[in-house]
């Protein structure tokens, strides 16, 4: 139905795709696979007509397809659901549904003509007592996200594009939208859905193309593919080894946490840890582990209780914090983790800089030095430490994130979803460091909504539900199952006892 | 084809030499156009003096503007905040009644100097700890301000004009805006600059050193480009900004010496529009309303523009309502032209990057 | 790249600097070089208080007059938009001599301000007339062409004095600080008026601002605090008894309060004809530019010239409007 053959789209002196080739068809689901960075969202946005490509053919139907804008790919009948929700929070479900539905005429919205079709797109995938009126900031992620693909499903797309649409998404609505792409793989519609997780991939798509720096290379039924086989195209060399292991001992206690409660999560959590342990912490979207580690950094007040490093009660601010050794890695990279519009070396100075500095001038030279040290040490792929992190990869602005703390020196790191939204060399190369940094003594924190990796990492593993830490046991204790039983089963302190 | 791509990439080119290119462009094109048909003056070192100590006026409190803009912030204050302080230095200057030679004047004019530059610190640090305390937004808690400082002008003013004796004033700061020809009333002696131009480039050289060279500096530039990820590296954002603004006080202090230097007395309701022209000299120098992005250099050399035009526009006999209208054309082709180096609007920068290719 | 770019803008910016700085000593001959006598053409400056009132559109005219009558010489006309703009004004007065004109002809919108410029003027050998308000004593100007503003106001005195039967309470409301010529015209006023023992001025402080509103808004006041037992208000200048007619109007006191302005305006005349107001004490503006331009040619020929010259006050009533000498100076040429 799609043909897309030797589509090149470069940026300045950035080649972002080169010879691109793939081909969807009706009724069946193509996952397109690649690390980040490899140029997917690129021909994501070809596909959709939010760039246009340099050369190179595309077509729909055997007719030439070659979008000047979103609206023009829409009209053709391709639809895209972003991996970021781009509804507007403020309008009715109503409103962001029409927002861009072609045919308005003279830029006037027939209402009554267009409603059946709403429902319509509503009833399909699943929302049909979903009241159109509603504010759309309200509904929950997992409603929004299905608004967005009903969105798709009121312009009469034939072709919907998926962008990691489940990065977002707890378990159960996973399945449930597992289910509306079956359906609308049934309905006869192509698909082509982009994910990290190969698992979503097997379970999903039936054919798959892979990317690899802008290049296509490899394609065919996920049938006749193994999981080691679809990595190594994506990294272009063998990874045998997807957690690589680093042996490290457990020493003394360091951290003490007794009855930790913050407004209103987390509430009542106690845990130790101890030199050299990698801590994890599992749970639902919303169970409160963000919260516990911003409440254990001092980015958020704690309403009650104790924090011990090392016997003394933490000081107050997050400088102080700091100096101490806590350091926390933020789940969102994008505005909180990193600056995107400094270079390199300004986001790992970035509250660093007393210690390259005397009476608060700076030395400029030990500053790019030490920087230059930490990028290589973590491998960062960048031109130079001047370059802008918005330029850089998802996984290299996440190695930049991480070489912060690393250059902080810090003791207790807390990682909030470090791995979230990266790609597989660079997960591994995080889980190996992690391990290092434990062997080197240090204590961990490491929060994780993918659970394979959590028990492959891990020492010991907490599982936080409802703003409590409900469960800790050895790594080796728990499985797969047992985690998200104990992640989604309701705490046995009631809610009335807790602000009693 | 080849001729286009090669204009394409040149435009391209151009845009990241940014203000200095316009700056050289300006005074050549109004050098040509004064040849031709004005007086032939413009390009001369008689005006080169009258226009950089007009831009020293707007450069010196566009100084702190930068610092504040870089920081994320805005300050509509400024103005009033200026002419608030140049009111108390003439107020200072008119109750004392030594002359300026006298014994003991040294003391009393260092104290109307250190008061007027409270008054300035003042105004910033006010307008700092309402912004971290309240979390209101810049631009409010500066409109607010800037009336409350035109008001406290205006009542230790009485309303009205405040003159000191001119014979009360020290020579120095009586010349710090002279821009004529007796070398002798300049700071160094064989090159006549004025006085308040060499101020505004020594200020420019500590500000940008303070930027470039201090922990402080890159505080500022953090949390303008992404308070959060400051915050979460630790910096207290709150007292950064409070020090940002206050730290402006005293560009806007030095900045109304100079504005009473030049003018010689102090209206306090001068001031009520003097902020558009300080903000207009940093945007024009690349400054980011968003943060986290201007320059020195950049605010200085756009207080240039700003006064070239004004002094081009009258060589040419261009009446001033047009001279208004050239003035906000250049600020908003300038901000257009600067957006495309880092790709907005996406339209016109495709064009040319694809003609650059 | 974005190195490669920083360390190109630097570059680019300190060249510019750098050409700007050494323009001052690389130039500086040039500028006393169009003040040689071989020009035939005077270029003469003259510079307003303010471009937008129709009284320096008079003044205008009248220099163009002078220009024209004499034939060799060229007037330059510039000022800043708004009358209590001194910065700017201190600009406009450097640019002309930056120019090189051959004589400045200004009207001071503050007596201090402007004293070192006009100093600076002078130290590069270009004349200087002051006219309509005063300088500050110091530079050695050619001569100050204005009218008398204390008769001026002595005169508005008198026609209060004359409207309101030499009894009861009066406002004089002020234009603004530090400008020498309305002051003057309130000292006259208020000296005169004490020589009246049943006329009380309850209020002398206030200040109406540059424009019509902010006049407005400040008769609004006094009118509210004091507009029961007002008998008269006199405005010193046009902006100022335009919003001043306006508040009169709005309070509904037309005709009860008596009402004297400085300097007529289309909406002063016509009150002046339907008894809203009872006197406007008039300048003679085209005199006033005429006057100030033959002043300083003269002076560049070699003449010298009276340090103080009058243009005259006249006193326009209701009674006498309409006679030809005050038609003339009611509605004075302008130049468009």
């Amino acid at each position: 139905m799609l043909e897309v053959s030797g589509i090149a789209k470069r940026f300045g002196a950035t080649v972002a795709l080169d010879r691109v080739s793939l081909a969807a068809e009706r009724g069946r689901v193509l996952a397109l696979i690649g690390e980040n960075g490899a140029g997917k969202s690129t021909l994501l946005k070809v596909l959709s007509g939010a760039h246009q490509s340099d050369s190179g053919t595309m077509s729909l139907d055997g007719q030439p397809f070659l979008p000047h804008s979103p609206m023009d790919a829409r009209r053709r009948g391709v639809a895209i659901v972003y991996q970021e929700l781009t509804l507007a929070p403020d309008l009715s479900v109503e409103d962001n549904l029409l927002l861009g539905q072609p045919g308005t005429g003279m830029g006037m919205l027939f209402r009554s003509r267009q409603r059946e079709r709403i429902g319509e797109a509503l009833r399909q995938v699943g929302l049909p007592h979903l009241d159109p009126k509603a504010r759309t900031g309200d509904q929950s992620i997992a409603t929004q996200q299905l608004i967005e693909i009903a969105r798709a499903l009121a312009t009469d797309a034939r072709l919907i594009l998926f962008d990691e649409p489940t990065s977002s998404l707890p378990a159960a609505d996973v399945d449930r939208l597992f289910q509306l792409i079956d359906d609308l793989r049934r309905k006869g519609l192509a698909i082509i859905y982009i994910s990290h997780f190969l698992e979503e991939v097997r379970r999903i798509a039936d054919d798959y193309a892979v990317l690899r720096d802008g290049h296509s290379v490899g394609s065919g039924q996920l049938e006749q593919i193994s999981d080691e086989q679809i990595i190594s195209l994506m990294v272009g060399r063998d990874v045998t080894d997807l957690f690589p292991t680093v042996s490290h001992t457990i020493g003394d206690p360091r951290l003490q946490v007794r009855k930790l409660s913050g407004s209103p999560i987390p509430s009542d959590v106690s845990f130790e840890l101890r030199r050299g342990e990698i801590f994890g912490l599992a749970g639902l979207v919303g169970a409160g582990r963000t919260e516990l580690l911003r409440c254990l950094f001092g980015l958020r007040p704690a309403r009650d209780g104790t924090v011990l490093l090392e016997g003394r009660p933490l000081p107050n601010s997050v400088g102080r914090r700091k100096q101490w050794g806590l350091g926390l890695l933020s789940e969102d990279r994008k505005t909180e983790g990193l600056a995107q519009n400094l270079s390199i070396i300004e986001n790992l100075a970035m509250g660093n800089h007393g210690r390259y500095s005397r009476l608060g001038w700076l030395n400029l030279a030990a500053r790019s030095r030490d920087c230059q040290r930490w990028m290589r040490r973590v491998e960062v792929k960048a031109e130079n430490g001047q370059q802008c992190v918005d330029e850089l990869s998802g996984g290299n602005q996440q190695k930049v994130a991480f070489a912060r703390l690393l250059a902080q020196d810090a003791e207790v790191y807390l990682l909030d979803e470090p791995t979230k939204g990266i790609d597989v060399g660079t997960k591994s190369e995080i889980y190996r460091m992690m391990g290092e940094l434990a062997a080197a003594g240090k204590t961990l924190v490491f929060v994780s909504s993918y659970l394979p990796e959590l028990l492959a990492v891990c020492d010991t593993i907490g599982v936080m539900a409802r703003g409590r830490l409900t469960e800790v046991r050895p790594a080796a204790e728990w499985n797969e199952e047992d985690l998200m039983t104990a992640a989604v089963a309701t705490p046995a302190a009631s809610e009335e006892t807790e602000f009693a | 084809m080849n001729l286009k791509r090669r204009l394409g990439s040149i435009s391209l080119a151009l845009l990241n030499h940014g203000p200095a290119l316009a700056l050289i462009a300006i005074v050549l094109l109004f050098t040509i156009a004064d040849n031709a048909f004005g007086s032939g003056s413009f390009f001369s070192g008689r005006n080169a003096r009258v226009i950089i100590n007009s831009a020293a006026l707007v450069a010196v409190p566009a100084l702190g503007m930068t610092l504040i803009i870089i920081a994320g912030g805005i300050d509509l204050s400024a103005g009033t905040a200026l002419t608030l302080s140049g009111t108390a230095l003439a107020i200072a200057f008119r109750d004392y009644t030594i002359d300026a030679q006298a014994a003991g004047a040294g003391t009393w004019i260092a104290l109307a100097l250190l008061g007027g530059l409270g008054v300035g610190v003042l105004c910033g640090l006010l307008n700092g700890i309402i912004i971290s305390v309240t979390e209101m937004v810049p631009f409010i808690v500066t409109l607010g301000t800037m009336t409350i400082f035109l008001g406290l002008g205006q009542v230790i003013a009485d309303e009205s004009t405040v003159y000191p004796q001119t014979e009360h004033l020290p020579d120095w700061l009586r010349y710090l805006c002279y821009t004529g020809s007796n070398e002798e009333r300049y700071w160094i002696p064989f090159l006549p600059i004025p006085s308040s131009g060499l101020i505004a480039i020594l200020l420019g050289g500590l500000v940008a050193a303070l930027l470039r060279l201090t922990v402080f500096g890159r505080n500022i530039v953090a949390v303008g480009s992404s308070p959060s990820t400051a915050r979460l590296c630790g910096i207290r954002v709150g007292a950064t900004t409070v020090w940002v603004y206050a730290l402006a006080g005293i560009f806007v202090a030095v900045g109304a010496l100079l504005y009473f230097a030049n003018v010689k007395n102090g209206n306090p309701s001068d001031g009520t529009g003097k902020e558009l022209e300080i903000i207009a000299a940093v945007v024009l120098g690349g400054g980011s309303l968003s943060g986290g992005r201007g320059s020195v250099s950049g605010t200085l050399v756009g207080a240039l523009i700003i006064k070239t035009i004004s002094s081009g526009c009258t060589m040419l006999s261009i009446p001033n309502t047009y001279t208004h209208i050239i003035i906000g054309v250049i600020i908003i082709v300038a901000v257009l032209i600067d957006g495309l180096r880092n790709g907005t609007p996406a339209w016109l920068f495709n064009r040319l990057g694809r003609r650059a290719d | 790249m974005p190195a490669f770019v920083s360390r190109c803008h630097a570059i680019a910016t300190s060249l510019c600097l750098t050409a700007f700085l050494l323009l001052p000593s690389g130039c500086s001959r040039d500028s006393n070089s169009s003040a040689d006598a071989t020009q035939s053409v005077l270029r003469i400056a003259v510079i307003p208080k303010g471009t937008s009132h129709e009284f320096w559109k008079s003044v205008h005219f009248g220099a163009q007059k002078a220009a024209k009558e004499l034939g060799n010489v060229e007037v330059i006309w510039r000022g800043p938009v708004v009358e209590s703009d001194t910065g700017s004004q201190i600009e406009v007065v450097k640019d002309m001599i930056t120019i090189g004109v051959d004589g400045i002809v200004l009207a001071p919108n503050q007596k201090g301000g402007l004293v070192d410029p006009v100093q600076e003027a002078i130290g590069e050998g270009i004349p200087v007339v002051i006219f309509d308000s005063g300088l500050d004593d110091g530079p050695e100007i050619v001569s100050y062409v204005a009218t008398d503003n204390y008769i001026g106001g002595q005169m508005a005195a008198e026609a209060m004095a004359k409207a309101i039967d030499e009894k009861g309470n009066v406002i004089l409301l002020r234009y603004i600080a530090g400008s020498e010529s309305t002051e003057q015209r309130e000292n006259g006023f208020l000296d005169r008026i004490a020589d009246y023992p049943d006329i009380t001025v309850v209020s002398s402080d206030q200040y109406a601002g540059d424009n019509a509103t902010s006049a407005k808004e400040k008769a609004d006041q006094l009118l509210q605090l004091h507009g029961d037992s007002l008998a008269g208000i006199f405005a010193v200048c046009e902006p100022n008894a335009n919003g001043t007619l306006e508040a009169i109007k709005n309070a509904g006191l037309a005709g009860k309060v008596k009402f004297i302005g400085f300097d007529p305006s289309d909406a002063l005349i016509g009150a002046l004809g339907n008894g809203h107001c009872h006197g406007i004490v008039l300048q003679d503006p085209v005199q006033m530019g005429y006057q100030s331009v033959m002043t300083i040619v003269d002076y560049i020929n070699g003449e010298s010239a009276e340090e103080f010259q009058s243009t005259g006050e006249y006193l326009a009533t209701p009674e006498n409007m309409d006679e030809e000498l005050y038609q003339r100076l009611l509605h004075p040429p302008t130049i468009e």
